[in-house]
């Protein structure tokens, strides 16, 4: 024990030593941070003002359209949200010779975003047909902006033709406004929902960038022929268990680190700076525990593997084509999330939870969100816990082959061959 | 008491064996070498008594009782393939190494300090190791390995890579820790080198030990058919019927004498023609030299040609030599 404990210590001060850390630690934060924002400011830029034209041999619905389109929506300035309304500036053209030409031209010089063409219907029974051009593929979100204008004015114009007039058309056409209120539990299952994204997201990264910082040490350690002198007093498993501890360890940090940013920042006041809404973590005790509990279950697991695909590796480009396997499983519950969470007590989310790679979590997802029975927490955690150590067991062994050998990477039956040696 | 005895050691890697029938004791106080051409099982064999790897069959003792990792901090070991922490400081790294053969980290900073000093390379101290020379790598290494003070040291082709002072520096160390009672273990094929330290041999040849002993009953087994003589003038004795091979050098030449029961008189004759024929400033008559011996036990196994091919299959073999 006091072998893993020196492995993992120098792992974890070397590590943390290294301008790398400080460097992914700064900069995966702001990167996402600068994604989230640089996503919100495209999504702004949607709504910019445009400028279209209606063309029309029959100046009244044009105008009525113009009207409706120009006029700023009682509820713009309350909600604010994506579903507000881009101002607009709308010309009316009557259908002319040369009123094809001109629009086109102004379409292409960019004055305008799009035109409406109007032609009347032919005979009596038929309505007009309309016709948008949008300047480019990004205008099309103005089409259903016409649509819902165009009901409005027609909607109006057929009612005053039934003779509502006045206060009571306006009365008739003023939008029903539904007010949200939350349900009882929905924000807990929201924030439980959301949890179990943090989880997913939280290891996918750890294992992504942790899992496989296991496989490059013990890459870095063959390359560098070190652990022969390491082999000579220390067991292969003591030098792998010291190597996942202090690098997970590391990883733990600075996650660590950044929930403790997070949660200081979720406080102060640059998040609604940005439209964000507070953050209200209402976890369970007993969930958080679990949440740690499959959180570092997952990773022992996962690691374990990634260290064998180190052993059985001489470079970092031998190491990413094999990645797959520590992809695909994760992969696989993301494609799952969806069923287990409509459905956490279902026979496919109570089958699939119980299967190693994906207890971390699809179990968590089923313990928050369903009502799993105990001896099905008991049994995947019993199954999670005897495949870590099973795979522990392989790994050192093809650990204890592999760093000793270079040369090609081996195949199927003499990795095999390899487990047989002792 | 032996502190290392292998008997009977056998160790297969699927089809090729790499070592059969080994046996060896290595006694305390005493400088043993293990000889060999490449690929002739003695990394094998080393790495058997270190439990990195297991024998197939046969004993390994260690200290006198059958192999046990617990003794294991007594033993200091010097791989073939050097390999340190790059980015460590080269004290973090001698301590962490202290540290996993039981020293305390204080106790493993003192001790390396005065190692390097001892090794004339404290200035290394400070430096991280990827900064420093091969060579002071190596004497990091070195230190690495004896830190502990450990009973039986271990050493895979230690002199491999250094320049002569240093190599000499490091071959004095290990005398004087032979000196203090410590055992001591190498491995090479600079023969030159075992012949001036080692008390004990063993030469082993395709995974088979084919010569073992200590120097001197090793070198007296041979006959004293070799002569040295150093000459100016004339060199018609080289015609000398007792001649069976020689080697013209710069002003000497190295005789070897035919086979024969009277090799003490052949030699004298020789002298004397010698001395009829040129002048003589040195006439030296020996056994063969361990080089000598080792090529001709290698000869003997196998033939020059053979022997090649059968050295690379197995070289790829120590490949996974595990």
């Amino acid at each position: 024990m006091h072998n893993v404990w020196l492995i993992a210590r120098r792992e974890y001060i070397e590590r943390v030593r290294t301008r790398g850390f400080l460097v992914t630690t700064v900069m995966i934060p702001l990167i996402m941070g600068g994604f989230m924002v640089g996503t919100s400011f495209l999504g702004a830029k949607v709504v910019l003002p445009s400028h279209i034209a209606i063309v029309s041999s029959d100046a009244q619905p044009a105008l009525d359209l113009q009207d409706e389109l120009e006029r700023p929506r009682l509820s713009d300035g309350a909600q604010g949200g994506p579903a507000s309304r881009p101002r607009m500036t709308v010309d009316v053209m009557g259908a002319g010779q040369e009123t094809q030409a001109i629009v086109d031209r102004d379409l292409d010089s960019g004055d305008l975003d799009g035109y409406l063409w109007i032609t009347p219907a032919g005979t009596p029974d038929s309505r007009p047909t309309y016709t948008f051009t949008p300047r480019s593929p990004e205008q099309r979100g103005l089409r259903p902006v016409l649509a819902n204008a165009l009901d409005a004015v027609l909607m109006r114009e057929r009612l005053a033709h039934r003779g509502v007039l006045g206060a009571e058309l306006d009365s008739m056409m003023h939008p029903t406004e539904i007010a949200s209120v939350d349900a009882p539990n929905s924000s807990d299952r929201e924030t439980k929902e959301v949890s179990v994204a943090v989880l997913f997201f939280l290891m996918y990264m750890v294992i992504m960038l942790y899992g496989m910082n296991v496989a490059r040490s013990i890459i870095e350690e063959k390359t560098s022929r070190i652990f022969e002198v390491l082999l000579a007093t220390i067991r292969p498993e003591e030098m792998m268990a010291g190597k996942i501890i202090g690098v997970g360890s590391v990883g733990l940090t600075q996650v660590a680190i950044w929930i403790a940013a997070g949660l200081l920042l979720a406080g102060s006041s640059i998040v609604s700076q940005f439209g964000g809404q507070p953050v209200h973590v209402a976890l369970s005790a007993a969930q958080v525990g679990y949440f740690f509990v499959f959180f570092l279950l997952g990773y022992l697991f996962y690691s374990s593997i990634a260290a064998a695909l180190g052993a059985m590796t001489n470079s970092e480009q031998e190491l990413q084509q094999l990645n797959m396997f520590l992809v695909l499983p994760l992969l696989f519950c993301f494609t799952a999330l969806k069923a287990v969470m409509t459905n956490p007590d279902g026979n496919l989310a109570r089958g699939l939870s119980l299967v190693p790679p994906f207890t971390p979590l699809l179990m968590y997802l089923r313990v928050t969100l369903g009502h799993p029975a105990p001896w099905e927490v008991a049994l995947s955690l019993a199954l999670i816990s005897a495949s870590i150590y099973g795979t522990i067991w392989v790994t050192s062994r093809i650990y204890r082959v592999g760093v000793l050998m270079y040369g090609k990477r081996p195949n199927l039956p003499e990795l095999l061959r390899w487990l047989r040696y002792s | 008491m032996p502190i290392v005895q292998l008997q009977h050691v056998r160790k297969v890697y699927d089809t090729k064996v790499a070592v059969e029938d080994l046996s060896l004791a290595i006694e305390p106080g005493t400088m043993f070498g293990l000889l060999g051409p490449n690929g002739s099982g003695k990394t094998s064999s080393i790495r058997m008594m270190i439990g990195i790897t297991m024998p197939d069959s046969g004993t390994v003792s260690l200290f006198d009782r059958p192999f046990d990792r617990s003794m294991l901090p007594l033993v200091g070991y010097l791989p073939e393939e050097r390999g340190l922490y790059k980015k460590m400081h080269v004290l973090d790294q001698l301590v962490f190494l202290g540290q996993l053969h039981g020293l305390r980290a204080s106790e493993a900073a003192k001790r390396a300090r005065l190692w390097c000093e001892r090794l004339n390379i404290a200035e290394a101290l400070p430096k991280k190791t990827e900064d420093l020379s091969k060579g002071m790598q190596q004497k990091i290494q070195f230190i690495a390995s004896v830190l502990h003070d450990p009973e039986l040291i271990i050493m895979d082709e230690p002199f491999t890579g250094l320049d002569p002072v240093n190599a000499a520096l490091l071959m004095e160390t290990l005398a004087d820790l032979r000196r203090d009672g410590r055992a001591v273990l190498f491995s090479t094929h600079r023969m030159d080198q075992v012949e001036k330290m080692c008390d004990n041999i063993a030469l082993i040849h395709r995974g088979h030990l084919v010569l073992a002993g200590s120097m001197r009953e090793v070198k007296s087994s041979y006959p004293r058919n070799r002569v040295v003589i150093q000459f100016e003038g004339g060199d018609g004795f080289l015609r000398h019927p007792a001649i069976e091979s020689q080697k013209r050098y710069n002003g000497h030449v190295e005789i070897k004498l035919r086979a024969s029961a009277t090799l003490d008189d052949d030699a004298q004759s020789l002298l004397l023609e010698a001395i009829r024929r040129a002048r003589v400033t040195r006439f030296e008559v020996m056994e063969p030299t361990l080089e000598e011996i080792f090529i001709e036990k290698v000869g003997e196994t196998d033939g020059p040609e053979t022997g090649s091919a059968i050295c690379e299959e197995e070289r790829a073999g120590e490949l996974i030599d595990a």
